[in-house]
């Protein structure tokens, strides 16, 4: 696991990727940070809640490459034929991009220390915000590793991230979308408006539940969920070993 | 022939299906562990093993009102309902401060409080189900909440949450929140509908242009049902009044008022008035509110309270001062010093009435003097009085089965909303007012449940150091060199690591 | 050691290995030869674990590569077809990560690397970018990534495919020294590269193992029978006839390539033993006709497999 970590950590570095991801990442989170300032009033879980929305652009960069790079070249062979098992290489190349929204996360702690140098105000609510922010990173790259890891194009593997992240993006919208769909079509069906709106109103909930931006959203008020913690965790997991499968596909795999 | 075939295929397949059935298997298996745990995790445990982490527990329930929950019977049910549907961000809105706290009273309720949030556009039924009456008018309160017990109900507004610079509000018609008050208004709610209400107290209106809100929430708060009774000719006190209340009248009250409100305090009436010296009032001389007061033996003088005394003087104003609580009310705080501001002079009237017993309130230092001011708000020739101790709120009883008793205050300083909502419902002055009623009314301490209010979370950067060429600092820094120099190392890197 | 026995592997109907067995002893060189598509490279993957068999078992060192993958991955260096190169690094961070991955410990690892550097000539270029070198270079790379960790067992996938006849000679001659230290499987479609080098070949058609031989056994059976092909210019009838009297020559056959100058191919069968060119070029001085070209025609595998099934066929 360490040898995959350690190399594709420094992949990021040896090649533009990384820097251009880091940069991406330091205008806008800059960019939230100055506005906040010029304003003048600094709340960094705010900054790190809304950071958020922006997983949808960095993520994609940051996991295009890690296995569809590999399964080009050719050189995901050495996975399946040296002495190390599969899953530490997906776990492997999951930390390393982890790693690199770590360094990316530098930026913010730049600005904590500018906040608290200008008398601004960190307390243990902002850190709830940091630590689901970093749940929800991980959550996102295993999202990210696993469309990477179902094709060999880089631009295949970064839509398709890119497209998983928005979805998950604006769950809440789309269940909105589909709860009035499905009241009305209940009523279509002869139930009485009442009950076709509770109808629509309970497939919107539903399909909320799955929205991690909402069920994330209160960490800014300083609302320490651990639920909300354990499920971006156990999705992450989820998609790890989704990964991990279909890595192993390859050994049994009579196509 | 064939058979053989496929059984042979089966055969030499077995391990790409095991394999295949393995992985198959795992990964629903996984997923369905994943969804069905967080599911039970969410709805069992979600609650408890959510923390309040904020700066001033903005989002938890204190002491008292879990207390308060503790105590009441196991199958009372309080029933909060949000006529809307519930946001899926609070954050920066007006119920950031709520919402998120309303699930802590479910959380520590203990199954008493429930809460639910019904847009009765969508399910029109429940606002006949919550109001049948519909005395209320729930269809036009779709940002409000309703707390509902025993049958009776309760309309709490956002704003109802909140403290919010009166001023600035006034002025510019935009709330800009200064405090919250959250689990106080909602605690008392639920205090209220639970207990029952045993007084009525009604508060004349039409006098002056501003409201009564803060006194309304103060007066319910003690379970007391608040009524508006509007200045008409038609004026009449009714039968079940506990408590009347002239707060701040900027014209003098009506010759049928002063008929009425005369007849009521010969039989044990219970009457708060307040007035002060503002530019509003600077030329009224309350002739027919002194008629009236005069038969208590207090008078009301057309005199600004004037501070000579650097010790009482607040900031150095000398209408802003600091007055002495009298001996016998001392009880009622824990401090003997209030303040008040543009206090008019009150004093015992000329010709005693030897059936009310009056005594001081709140006294000056013995170096204040009182002064006339005209319209302009400059002082009359000859305006100013003696020098020497002066006296900004007086009370008078009288005996009886039930005692006649009135609290007269010669400044706002204590009931307005204007200073209420600056001082918060914690202020000591608002404090002192209440206990005023509680004599009133003769209700002990223990008609509310006393909750700090809290404070806004304040993000405030140091504005000497947040100054507009900083901010550009900022944007240069952030947004202009870090970017381009990671951008430039992009480029150093690719083209020195190509050429290796 | 490897142990190979049964293997079959199949793709939907199809079975790229039907039953393949073999051994491999300790410090040979094993040629594994087959035409393309035989299921040279599917054996191969098998072997080193990058896919599983349908049926059968691969022991290496007598550790099975399904029930205890990565003590025998271990044994095990692999050059595929197509060496697993990171272009966007250099020769030495290469080597380093593949050190990590191998879990060459680290007070090993920088003899190990100098050691399979000088070993496969490629100190000159470790720190250049793997992207840039030239394909004679990014096998060597690709044998040195395969020799670290120090395996016993060396699988070599089409070696020299695609580098030009200098690097091929260089690449055999690198192959041939590591043999000393470890047994190899390297496999080709090119009979002559691996009568070379091989000491044993194992020949492979349609995912069945056509023969195994020594190097020696084979060229005897292949030594019954050579072909030229030759080119002169001089009436082909007559030349046609004079060559067949020659002693040794089975058959000739004649086409003409060019009539204005009445320049006529000739191909040529001998059974004989010793050489016919001699006895050729002296028939055509004679006659004063001009040989401008002989050339030996090495049996191309599939007239191996022929002679060699051919050759069966007459046994049994």
């Amino acid at each position: 696991m360490y040898a995959i970590f350690k190399r594709e950590f420094l992949s990021y570095f040896r090649s533009p990727v990384g820097y251009v991801a880091l940069s991406i990442f330091s205008f806008l989170s800059g960019y939230i940070f100055y506005t906040q300032f010029a304003y003048g009033s600094v709340s960094i879980s705010t900054e790190v809640i809304s950071l958020r929305s922006f997983f949808v652009i960095i993520v994609p960069i940051i996991t295009m490459g890690l296995f569809a790079e590999d399964k080009k070249r050719g050189t995901d062979i050495l996975y399946y034929t040296t002495p190390t098992s599969l899953f530490s290489v997906v776990l492997g190349k999951a930390l390393a991009a982890f790693a690199l929204y770590a360094v990316m996360f530098i930026n913010v702690i730049i600005h904590i220390i500018v906040t608290v140098s200008c008398g601004g105000v960190f307390n243990v609510g902002d850190f709830g915000a940091i630590i689901v922010f970093f749940f929800m990173a991980f959550m996102f790259i295993a999202i990210g590793l696993f469309a990477s890891a179902i094709t060999d194009s880089q631009i295949v593997s970064a839509i398709v991230a890119f497209v998983f992240i928005l979805v998950s993006q604006i769950i809440s919208v789309i269940s909105g979308y589909v709860g009035t769909a499905a009241g009305s079509m209940a009523s279509t069906l002869g139930l009485s408006n009442s009950k076709a709106s509770s109808i629509g109103t309970a497939v919107t909930n539903t399909i909320t539940w799955f929205d991690p931006f909402v069920k994330t959203q209160d960490f800014s008020l300083g609302i320490f969920s651990v639920s909300a913690l354990f499920f971006l965790l156990s999705v992450g997991i989820l998609f790890i070993y989704l990964t991990y499968r279909l890595l192993d596909k390859k050994r049994w795999s009579q196509a | 022939m064939n058979k053989e075939i496929i059984n042979e295929n089966k055969n030499n397949d077995s391990r790409a299906d095991k394999l295949k059935k393995y992985s198959l298997a795992s990964v629903v298996l996984l997923a369905a562990i994943v969804i069905l745990g967080n599911f039970l995790l969410d709805k069992v445990f979600g609650k408890a093993l959510t923390f309040d982490f904020s700066y001033s527990s903005q989002n938890s329930i204190s002491q008292p009102s879990i207390d308060y929950l503790d105590g009441l019977s196991p199958d009372t049910h309080i029933r909060i309902v949000g006529l809307f549907n519930r946001p899926n961000n609070v954050d920066g809105t007006v119920y950031q401060y709520i919402i998120p706290l309303l699930d802590d009273y479910v959380k520590k309720g203990d199954g008493k409080v429930s809460v639910e949030y019904v847009n009765p556009n969508e399910r029109p039924s429940i606002i006949t189900e919550l109001d049948p009456d519909n005395s209320f008018d729930l269809a036009s309160r779709t940002d409000s909440f309703v707390v509902s017990c025993n049958g009776r109900i309760r309309v709490i507004s956002p704003i109802d949450c909140y403290y919010y610079d009166e001023n600035y509000y006034s002025t510019y018609g935009t709330y800009v929140i200064t405090g919250n008050n959250t689990e106080f208004t909602f605690t008392n709610t639920m205090y209220a509908l639970t207990q029952g209400i045993s007084k009525k107290a009604y508060i004349v209106s039409g006098l002056k242009d501003d409201g009564n809100d803060n006194l309304t929430k103060i007066l319910e708060s003690m379970l007391m049902e608040v009524v508006m009774l509007p200045d008409s000719d038609s004026f009449e006190i009714p039968d079940d009044c506990s408590l009347l209340i002239l707060n701040g009248p900027n014209s003098d009250i009506s010759e049928k008022m002063y008929v009425e409100i005369s007849e009521y305090m010969k039989n044990g009436g219970k009457l708060f008035v307040a007035v002060d010296y503002n530019t509003n009032n600077v030329t009224e001389k309350y002739d027919r509110l002194n008629q009236l007061l005069n038969q208590m033996n207090i008078n009301i003088d057309p005199l600004l309270v004037y501070e000579n005394d650097a010790g009482h003087q607040l900031s150095g104003s000398a209408v802003n001062s600091v007055v002495t609580v009298s001996d016998e009310f001392s009880s009622y705080v824990s401090i003997s010093y209030l303040t008040n501001s543009y206090a008019r002079n009150v004093r015992t009237s000329d010709i005693p009435n030897p059936d009310f017993v009056t005594k001081p309130v709140l006294a000056t230092s013995s170096n204040s003097q009182t002064l006339m001011l005209d319209s302009t708000g400059n002082v009359v020739a000859n305006g100013v009085e003696d020098i020497g101790q002066h006296y900004v709120a007086m009370y008078a009883v009288k005996d009886g089965v039930v005692p006649s008793e009135v609290f007269v205050f010669g400044t706002m300083a204590f009931s307005s909303d204007d200073y209420i909502s600056q001082h918060s419902l914690n202020d000591i002055n608002v404090d002192f007012f209440r206990a005023c009623i509680r004599e009133l009314t003769d209700t002990s301490v223990d008609s509310q449940i006393n909750i700090l209010s809290k404070n806004i979370d304040s993000y405030n950067i140091d504005a000497t150091k947040a100054t507009t060429s900083t901010s550009t600092m900022m944007l240069v820094i952030f947004m202009l060199i870090i970017p381009i120099a990671l951008i430039a190392l992009a480029v150093i890197v690719y083209f020195k690591r190509k050429n290796l | 050691m490897i142990e190979i026995s049964n293997l079959v592997k199949r793709y939907g109907d199809k079975k790229a290995v039907n039953g393949i067995s073999f051994t491999v002893n300790d410090d040979e060189i094993l040629g594994f030869l087959g035409p393309n598509g035989a299921g040279k490279t599917t054996t191969m993957n098998i072997i080193t674990g990058y896919i599983s068999s349908t049926s059968g078992s691969v022991k290496v060192n007598g550790h099975d590569i399904l029930e205890e993958p990565e003590l025998a991955k271990k044994e095990i260096g692999y050059l595929p077809e197509n060496p697993p190169l990171y272009h966007d690094m250099t020769v030495i961070e290469y080597l380093e990560y593949i050190c990590d991955l191998k879990g060459v410990s680290k007070d090993k690892r920088k003899s190990q690397i100098d050691n399979i550097l000088s070993m496969v000539k490629i100190s000159d270029v470790k720190n250049r970018l793997i992207g840039n070198l030239s394909k004679g270079y990014k096998q060597r790379v690709g044998i040195a990534q395969a020799l670290v960790g120090n395996p016993s067992i060396l699988i070599l996938d089409e070696p020299t495919v695609g580098l030009d006849p200098n690097q091929i000679i260089e690449i055999r001659k690198l192959i041939k020294s590591l043999s000393k230290r470890h047994s190899i499987i390297i496999s080709s479609h090119i009979l002559s590269e691996i009568q070379e080098i091989a000491d044993r070949v194992v020949i492979v058609n349609h995912g069945k193992v056509a023969a195994i031989d020594s190097i020696t056994d084979l060229s005897k059976r292949l030594s019954g029978q050579s072909k030229l092909l030759m080119t002169f210019r001089g009436p082909s009838q007559e030349c046609a006839e004079l060559i067949r009297t020659i002693p040794g020559i089975s058959s000739a056959i004649v086409r003409v390539t060019d009539s204005r100058v009445s320049q006529i191919e000739i191909s040529i069968v001998s059974n004989s033993t010793s050489d016919v060119r001699v006895s050729i070029f002296n028939c055509m001085a004679k006659k004063n006709w001009p040989i401008l070209e002989i050339r030996s025609l090495d049996p191309t595998l599939e007239e191996v497999f022929l002679s060699i099934t051919a050759g069966k066929r007459r046994a049994n």
